[in-house]
């Protein structure tokens, strides 16, 4: 069944690439549309093999290089990434579609491009087709007038990875390398250049960007590193036993997150701040893939589940939140005038639909409950508590320390998240032009709306997603039955355990909030309109609802760390500005270095 | 008939604790005034001001929006959520399945963040200022609850509050050196809590919103008081089908136990003051150190024992 979906998939890529191609000289609005009904069509076409549970499938493609012609696998993994990145691909062509003021051919064709370059990386089954999506992507995403700068390092390195992985003689395919698996040193500098050009490709945030780069950046480029990095180091690399990639990614994962989260709740724009929180459900996800490599290793089928499950669940929450959030913030920053967060201010009243939004998103990336958000976290605390207990101190204590950045990663996020609701959304207007704000146009209202319910339900019922979208991934890569029973609306560790059950949860949450509404009202009825000044004090001249440069400005929700004695260290003289060599010079240098490392090898032999 | 008794004793379970976090905050400035030599207020002082707030007439301020007014129910609502989770004088209620330690966390930092997000919306500058700080100290205080409670988890297997209880009252939960450290800790946020000043976010509220706003910071000590007696003291608990002498059994201890400590935190906040604001972070600091320390002694072996 999916042979005829993995060609059609294909040529709704290369209908992308033709569109992105084409954006300037195709009318805008046909373009959107056709965007939006490639990228639906995309989904729709992923989503029956994966319900059905069909068995992976292949494509040779009679083009590339000698010899390496491309090859190209439909597998759960790919599916279910690729059903959240055409999802993303679907949310953002029909906002672009609506948009007010309408979105930029140069955007289309980034959009186009990236979600063209995304898919066919999810596809690939070769380094080559991975190297020539990932070349794709990376070039729709540099900023028009700029050149891609690091961003090709991308895939040369993941090129490089792949083929330290394949055995001599033979073609970079990836069926060629499960069958024979590399050594494990092969696999760690593999792993390791695989990290390093996941972290080119999805984290920096570069400072010329265009208007979507965050939204693209939560719906493609973060679920595409994620996959990439369980291609190469989960699924490729999978013979070796790899504790001290795990440890690494383990601990790196840790750290995004804090440092994403602490970001996210410092930052001075609500943009910037809505993308720190999308990067760290990648941190997450990365320390979710770190915990499954240490239980692999230790032949712990259910926590390794338990692992991959959470990574999974990251991506989806950065696919459907972070895209939500991202919307939202775009949306209020064309309205409001500015996206600095001291100059916003009361958006709840001028814009309810899109505040809801945006508050919706924030609870999915928070670790509140029932958010999904909360749900990554649940898992890993589970991942971790059924983790080796073996190794002594030295190997339990990165497990001790992510658990500590787990917690306080989930505590910032929440910091955050209060306050860009409670500056943002809450209190009132700073700006005339912010109390001028109006609500977005009705369709992307609509759409903002849908990704935030959508959020909410994959949170309650995190279960159901992960058994329909995730279940097959997680078995194809544990290669054993799940260790997680994984129910409609909760995920159990075993039949017997315990659980974490969040739509009892909301339920609760509910029946208790609903009361304490409820019995107020029902003790005391009416009540009495009041002004903002209910201390007799009297509002300023010009100022009839106070002043509103008081409120807090979003500063000071961080605690204060404190000061370590580090001596000074003495400033060090300036160095020569080195001007680049001219093309001669380079030569002659080039020269010169080939003569010196030949003399150097020479004197050593 | 299991399942009845379970519903049962959820339901008194949750009426109690209603009950109970006003008594206890009174009792506890009634014992605090008697200590330092003054006749104190009478014990069902808080009592008569929820009485008093919600016969006023309530005030509906045009320059906020519905967050003001639903976030002190969502708060308490939140509050009282963690409180039905965690087990007073009984194991095995109704809602027992449900009681997993990082869901009663979060809960209570919902909790907070609603708070914080009405005092955000009053949009005057005082109740900002008093969410930020609220927000600086929940950064420390929520992951040191968060890790210490996971210690406790990770030495039992499982992240259930009852099965956690169970394992206690069993005298099964090792490593002991590791159950202290997490104990300290827990002890620490817990007079942190109680010296901050926990009606700085509700100064623009009056009415029904201020009576639920205060009761939610009581119910919100009575479930840490709680949830230290029953994670560290779980003596006389009763199962869901124990006998009636059992449960009579465990409600005394449940008393006796919410005197104890609350006695010991009268004393300690009366002997030692409360902690000065600009001290709380600190206080918090070691907590979370402390919680962090539990977590390596439980994952690096029972060696400690």
């Amino acid at each position: 069944m999916s042979d005829p979906i993995l060609l059609f998939v294909t040529i709704d890529a290369a209908a992308l690439v033709l569109l992105g191609l084409c954006a300037a000289i195709v009318p805008l609005s046909a373009g959107t549309f056709l965007a939006t009904l490639a990228s639906g069509l995309g989904m729709l076409l992923c989503l029956p093999p994966l319900l059905l549970r069909a068995p992976a499938s292949t494509l040779d493609l009679p083009v590339g290089p000698p010899g390496l012609a491309l090859h190209l696998a439909f597998d759960p993994l790919a599916a279910f990434v690729l059903v959240i990145v055409f999802f993303a691909g679907t949310a953002v062509t029909a906002f672009q579609s609506a948009a007010s003021p309408p979105c930029t051919p140069a955007e289309l064709r980034e959009t186009a491009l990236c979600l063209a370059g995304t898919a066919l990386t999810l596809l690939a089954a070769d380094g080559v087709s991975l190297a020539i999506g990932l070349a794709v992507m990376t070039a729709a995403i540099s900023p028009q007038g700029h050149r891609p700068q690091h961003g090709l390092l991308t895939p040369i390195l993941l090129l490089a990875a792949i083929c330290l992985l394949t055995p001599a003689g033979f073609a970079p395919r990836f069926d060629t390398i499960r069958t024979a698996p590399a050594e494990p040193t092969r696999s760690a500098i593999a792993a390791a250049l695989g990290v390093a050009g996941v972290v080119i490709l999805a984290g920096p945030r570069p400072a010329a960007r265009s208007r979507f780069r965050d939204t693209l950046a939560a719906g493609m480029l973060i679920p595409a590193g994620l996959y990439v990095l369980l291609r190469v180091i989960a699924d490729l690399a999978a013979g070796a036993t790899q504790t001290g990639t795990g440890i690494v990614l383990l601990l790196a994962g840790g750290a995004i997150a804090v440092a994403e989260a602490w970001r996210a709740a410092d930052h001075p724009d609500i943009d910037g701040s809505t993308a720190c929180l999308t990067r760290r459900q990648a941190g997450l996800a990365v320390a979710g893939i770190g915990l499954a490599l240490i239980a692999r290793a230790a032949d712990l089928p259910g926590a390794e589940s338990f692992a991959l499950a959470a990574t999974l669940l990251a991506a989806l929450g950065s696919g459907i939140a972070g895209v939500a959030t991202t919307l939202a913030t775009r949306a209020i920053g064309v309205s409001a005038g500015t996206i600095r967060l001291s100059r916003l201010g009361g958006l709840v009243h001028a814009m309810p639909m899109t505040a809801a939004a945006l508050a919706g998103g924030l609870l999915g990336l928070a670790a509140l409950p029932p958010g999904v958000g909360f749900a990554v976290l649940w898992l890993l605390f589970e991942a971790l508590l059924s983790a080796p207990r073996t190794g002594g101190l030295l190997f339990q204590l990165p497990l001790a320390l992510t658990g500590a950045a787990f917690a306080l990663s989930a505590a910032l996020a929440t910091a955050a998240a209060v306050r860009l609701i409670g500056v943002a959304l809450l209190g009132r207007p700073r700006t005339p032009q912010g109390a001028g704000a109006r609500e977005a146009r009705s369709p992307s209202r609509g759409i903002l709306l849908a990704l935030a319910s959508l959020s909410g339900v994959a949170g309650v019922l995190p279960g159901l997603f992960l058994w329909l979208l995730a279940e097959p991934a997680i078995h194809g890569l544990t290669g054993a039955a799940p260790g997680a029973r994984i129910g409609l609306a909760l995920l159990l560790p075993s039949a017997l355990a315990p659980s974490y059950l969040a739509f009892p949860v909301l339920a609760l949450l509910a029946l208790t909030t609903g009361a304490a509404i409820v019995v107020p009202r029902w003790v005391r009825k009416g009540s009495k309109p009041a002004g903002p000044w209910l201390d007799g004090l009297h509002p300023p001249v010009g100022l009839p609802f106070g002043e509103p440069a008081a409120q807090s400005a979003g500063h000071g929700f961080l605690p204060i760390l404190p000061r370590l004695p580090l001596p000074r260290v003495p400033t060090l003289p300036a160095l020569p500005r080195l001007r680049p060599p001219s093309a001669t010079g380079a030569m002659w240098l080039l020269i010169a270095a080939s003569s010196a490392l030949l003399l150097l090898l020479a004197c050593l032999a | 008939m299991t399942v009845v008794l379970s519903l049962l004793t959820q339901v008194l379970h949750i009426a109690l604790m209603l009950a109970a976090a006003p008594t206890l905050a009174g009792a506890v400035s009634w014992l605090e005034a008697r200590l330092s030599g003054r006749a104190g207020p009478p014990i069902l002082a808080p009592w008569h001001d929820l009485v008093r707030l919600s016969r006023k007439t309530p005030i509906s301020e045009d320059n906020v929006s519905a967050a003001a007014s639903l976030a002190p129910a969502f708060a308490l609502g939140a509050t009282l959520s963690a409180a039905a989770l965690v087990p007073s004088f009984t194991l095995g209620m109704a809602l027992a399945p449900l009681a997993d330690v990082l869901v009663i966390v979060s809960l209570l930092a919902a909790a907070r963040a609603a708070a914080a997000l009405a005092a955000l919306d009053s949009g005057a500058a005082r109740p900002g200022l008093a969410a930020q700080i609220a927000s600086a100290r929940a950064v420390l205080a929520e992951p040191a609850m968060m890790l210490a409670v996971v210690a406790l988890g990770l030495i039992d297997g499982s992240f259930n509050l009852d099965l956690i209880v169970g394992q206690q009252r069993e005298g099964l939960l090792l490593p002991a050196a590791a159950s202290a450290v997490a104990l300290t800790a827990m002890l620490a946020l817990l007079f942190a809590e109680a010296s901050g000043d926990g009606a700085a976010l509700d100064q623009m509220q009056a009415g029904t919103g201020l009576a639920l706003s205060r009761i939610t910071v009581w119910l919100r000590r009575l479930v840490w008081i709680d949830l230290l007696g029953s994670l560290f003291l779980p003596v006389g608990m009763a199962t869901a089908d124990s006998a009636p002498l059992a449960l009579l059994t465990g409600l005394a201890a449940w008393a006796v136990k919410l005197a104890a400590i609350a006695g010991g935190l009268s004393v300690v906040l009366t002997r030692l003051g409360k902690v000065p604001g600009h001290s709380l972070p600190d206080l918090l600091g070691v907590a979370a150190l402390l919680a962090l320390l539990a977590t390596i002694m439980v994952l690096a072996g029972s060696g400690t024992a």
